[in-house]
């Protein structure tokens, strides 16, 4: 109970040791998570891992087994979805289509019993927010993904919730739409001051969106941090895994001295930051941007380049480590040097500093 | 922490058990039982049991009898060229109702929709005033100069087997119609693309994406065909005895419950090998 | 080649729409004749045969019987359809596609078979009033209609709508009223008016049910057909005509008549 409290007092959210299960699968597992008032959390993780299972448990609609879940202080564990005052984004923004776009955002307003004369500017106030007061008459059914989108929010918003839920609310639009909608979203929701949750699968909108970012795996939470953190020091391989790109190379440490190991590699020593035993079985990890072509770095291993990809503002290479195998590793850099395309035979250097090691899996 | 989580589940799973949500079909379910197939089952049972215990007496004189296998044959046949009429009419009909465009669609729907509306009986009696032989066809046919004098069409089989695709119909026509509403007309489109022939097309595209309608119009006429009752004897009386006919005869005249039961079993099967029959085609269907 | 076969399934369409249409159309006309047959062309123009019509024994009880037995056998199967069938889509209900078959499947079933077996089982276990052993059989009648109709637009209906909903400041109950009710309206509108006419059209199966003083009013009027055709009939088709019409045109205001497709 004491954690509880340590929690509450830490976040305008709090679920504490939350597990779920359906029969035999145990989908959210002693999950712990806590969210400052005003802040933009995404959750992050691979399909099934639980993020819509927490984000019904928190709107009330699915009890946790166990587990305690506050807003703003108040235990709200065994309180109904309708007395939550929780905005829910879903996933496919479940609109009633027997209803018009005001008239589904006046839903919630009605339903708390808000007089029409009262709602009447509230909604006007809604429908300016998310640029659609034109097509305020509409059927639901006639808007675009993303002016739906935008009715979706707004009815979730107009009720003044205390927390808002969004269940990968980016996923039905197309990759153009997606990129504006996101940055839409992040200034809408800074603007009115609310406390979100997003759901996601996908790592680039998480760092593009939040101010920090809930890494989930198979029900628990594995990492929670701000994005910078998130990527330049995952607490994980798996998180190393499904953030962002790296090279990696298995060894084992041979030298362990103030905070610097020696790793033997099949490719040949590296040296890098970290606390472990000699003899430790690790993996070291470098992000690509970290890496140059040359000896300008104190690790260095060779590769062979596989395929050269042009991104526009960088160009990467994908590489192929001898005894690692084919496209092992991945460089980043600002542009091409003259010479080096596909079969190429390079040297990677990388500094101590940015070379990251974790326990072998 | 985590390692205590990882040596013991935390919580034994819970045993499965019944979803409360299921527990909704149960009244409809129990009511059907009791009052469809109880009685249904009682009705097979009283075909096996004779004045001393079991007896297949009854299907002995069904199926021994050349009079009875004939009306078997002839209701069968009924039931099969009635559902080949409909079919025939009722398949491009249906195509062409899912085609057509915004209020034409709603009207045409309408005028397809109202006759399944209108009670069988004021169909069959208007069937006889067309066919009568001072009826509307052959007054119509008379002043086309197409006859010299009225012809006898009621009574005859081809009446009978008109009156029946009329009543049937609209049974074929919308399950066609719905599952061709809901077909991509992109796909042959796309098939065009791929260099397939119009005849390809429909034989390789769009037959087989509506054929789910078509099994369901085919078995829903079938079925409803071979027992039909009304119709026929409306329209041919004693003239063309069906199954449901000497069922019906068997126990309100005859008062000969063995041989009407055993008559029922047999229709009983028919309409079970056909249910069962497009249940596990549908099934097929819907699979690919 | 792709023109001769959209030129067929037109041509097909329109015969389709004259053939079905003929029996019920020449209804009509027959029925405001002055001659005492159904001869065609019908000779000059009376409504004597509508004015007949209330001298016609038992034909407005036997209307009121129909009317009656098919609303409360549609009332009922729509409470027994819409819970099985909520059942079924939302549930974890084991065997699931065989109950689905085993409810439609008295729409399969030869009418007379049924109306046989009822009747034996009714005698067997003492049911000896036409009334009850009527409605229990329309009941059984009318069910398959709305098995399809609800369970189709059940399964068509998106079930995080009601989730939003409560969200939204709506407890469980309200929130199926609100947003579920409204949106399977069109499912429960055709599968009741498909089993009210099933129920209300229904002679093979009535036929074993009724006894003197209980006759529906498809029973009654084969009867009056077999003892004294007269172009009365015709009126009262033309009567029966109408108002299938009119309830058309009343659930095309309601709900609109396409959405009734799936029978
Ligand atoms: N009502 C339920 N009954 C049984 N199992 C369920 C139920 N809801 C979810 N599950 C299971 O729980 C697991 C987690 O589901 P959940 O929907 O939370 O995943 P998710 O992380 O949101 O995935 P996605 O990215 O695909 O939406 C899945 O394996 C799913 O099959
Ligand atoms: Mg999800």
């Amino acid at each position: 109970m004491t954690g509880m409290a340590a929690l509450q007092q830490a976040g305008h959210l709090t679920v504490a040791g939350a597990s779920k299960r359906f029969g035999a699968a145990l989908v959210l597992d002693d999950l712990s998570l806590a969210v400052a008032k005003g802040e933009f959390v995404s959750l992050l993780g691979p399909s099934g891992c639980g993020k819509t299972t927490l984000l019904r448990c928190i709107a009330g609609l699915l009890r946790p087994d166990a587990g305690h879940i506050s807003v703003a202080g108040r235990d709200i564990t065994t309180l109904p979805a309708h007395r939550r005052n929780v905005g829910v984004v879903f996933q496919n923004y479940a609109l009633f289509p027997h209803l018009t776009v005001a008239e589904n955002i006046a839903f919630g307003l009605r339903a708390q019993g808000v007089s029409k004369s009262e709602s009447a500017p509230r909604v006007a106030e809604a429908l300016a927010l998310v640029r659609m007061t034109e097509h305020a008459g509409k059927p639901v059914t006639a808007l675009s993904g993303g002016q739906q989108q935008r009715v979706a929010v707004a009815r979730a918003l107009v009720v003044r919730p205390s927390l808002l839920l969004l269940d990968e609310p980016f996923s039905a639009l197309d990759r153009k739409l997606r990129e504006t909608m996101q940055v839409e979203l992040k200034h809408l929701l800074r603007e009115v001051g609310i406390t979100a949750i997003f759901v996601t699968h996908d790592q680039e909108e998480a760092l593009v969106v939040s101010d920090r970012i809930a890494v989930m795996n198979a029900g628990r939470i594995e990492q929670l941090a701000d994005p910078a953190t998130l990527y330049g020091r995952p607490a994980s391989l798996y998180v190393l895994d499904f953030v962002g790109q790296s090279t990696r190379l298995a060894g084992q440490v041979t030298e362990a001295a103030g905070g610097m190991l020696a790793v033997q590699t099949a490719l040949g020593p590296v040296r890098a930051p970290g606390q472990f035993a000699p003899g430790s079985r690790v993996v070291v990890a470098v992000r690509p941007e970290a890496v140059v072509l040359g000896e300008a770095a104190e690790n260095r291993i060779a590769a062979r380049v596989r395929e050269v990809s042009f991104l526009g503002s960088r160009t990467q290479l994908h590489l192929d480590l001898p005894e690692e195998g084919e496209d092992r590793g991945v460089v980043e850099l600002p542009r091409l040097p003259e010479g080096i395309g596909p079969g190429s035979a390079v040297t990677l250097a990388f500094r101590e500093a940015d070379t990251m090691v974790f326990p072998a899996p | 922490m985590s390692a205590t989580a990882l040596a013991a589940p935390a919580t034994p799973a819970p045993a499965r058990r019944l979803d409360p949500l299921a527990l909704l079909a149960l009244p409809g379910l129990a009511f059907l039982g009791v009052v469809f197939l109880l009685p249904l089952l009682l009705l097979l049972w009283s075909s096996i049991r004779g004045a001393e215990g079991f007896s297949l007496q009854g299907y002995v004189r069904v199926l021994g009898d050349p009079y009875y296998v004939g009306v078997i044959g002839a209701s069968l046949q009924l039931g099969l060229v009635t559902t080949l009429g409909a079919l025939l009419l009722g398949y491009p009909a249906a195509f062409a109702l899912a085609r057509a465009k915004g209020g034409w669609q709603v009207l045409l729907f309408a005028l397809v929709f109202l006759p399944l509306t209108v009670s069988i009986i004021v169909k069959s009696f208007g069937w006889g005033i067309v066919l009568r032989r001072d009826g509307i066809l052959n007054w119509a046919m008379l002043n086309l100069g197409l006859i010299e004098r009225p012809v006898r069409m009621i009574f005859t089989e081809g009446a009978l087997y008109a009156g029946m695709i009329n009543v049937f119909l609209p049974f074929m026509v919308l399950p066609i119609y719905s599952v061709v509403r809901m077909m991509d007309p992109r796909l042959p489109d796309a098939a065009a693309t791929l260099g397939a022939s119009p005849w390809f097309r429909f034989t390789r595209v769009t037959l087989p994406l509506s054929l789910p309608g078509v099994v369901a119009g085919v078995s829903l006429v079938f079925s409803l065909a071979v027992a039909a009752y009304v119709t026929p004897s409306l329209l041919m009386g004693d003239r063309y005895m069906t199954m449901s006919m000497v069922m019906a005869k068997a126990f309100l005249n005859l008062r000969d419950w063995q041989l009407g039961a055993a008559m029922a079993a047999v229709l009983l099967a028919v309409a079970a090998f056909v249910v069962v029959g497009a249940s596990v085609l549908q099934r097929r269907l819907g699979g690919r | 080649m792709e023109r001769l076969g959209l030129g067929i399934a037109w041509t097909a369409l329109v015969l389709v729409i004259l053939f079905l249409l003929l029996p019920i159309v020449v209804v009509i006309p027959v029925s405001f004749t002055e001659a005492t047959v159904f001869r065609f062309p019908p000779e000059g123009f009376s409504l004597q045969w509508y004015a007949k019509i209330r001298n016609v024994d038992g034909l407005l009880g036997a209307l009121w019987l129909s009317a009656r037995i098919a609303a409360l056998a549609t009332a009922l199967s729509l409470l027994l359809g819409t819970l099985c069938a909520i059942a079924l889509v939302r549930g974890a209900v084991p065997g699931a596609a065989a109950i689905t078959t085993f409810m439609v499947s008295p729409l399969m079933l030869p009418g007379l078979v049924l109306g046989i077996a009822l009747l034996q089982a009714a005698r067997e276990v003492g049911l000896r009033d036409a009334w009850w052993s009527l409605l229990l059989a329309h009941v059984v009648i009318t069910m398959p209609f709305v098995m399809r109709t609800v369970l189709g637009s059940l399964s068509l209906f998106d079930f995080a709508m009601v989730d939003a909903a409560r969200t939204l400041g709506c407890s469980y109950p309200v929130a199926l009223w609100r947003v579920l009710v409204p949106n399977i309206l069109p499912g429960f509108v055709s599968g009741a008016l498909f089993a009210f006419i099933a129920s209300f059209d229904n002679y093979p199966v009535s036929m074993f049910l009724v006894d003197v003083r209980t006759k529906t009013l498809p029973i009654q009027l084969l009867n009056y057909l077999e003892i004294s055709p007269d172009p009365t009939l015709a009126a009262v088709s033309t009567g029966l005509i109408g108002l299938t019409v009119l309830v058309l045109i009343l659930c095309d205001r309601l709900v609109g008549l396409r959405r009734m497709a799936s029978i």
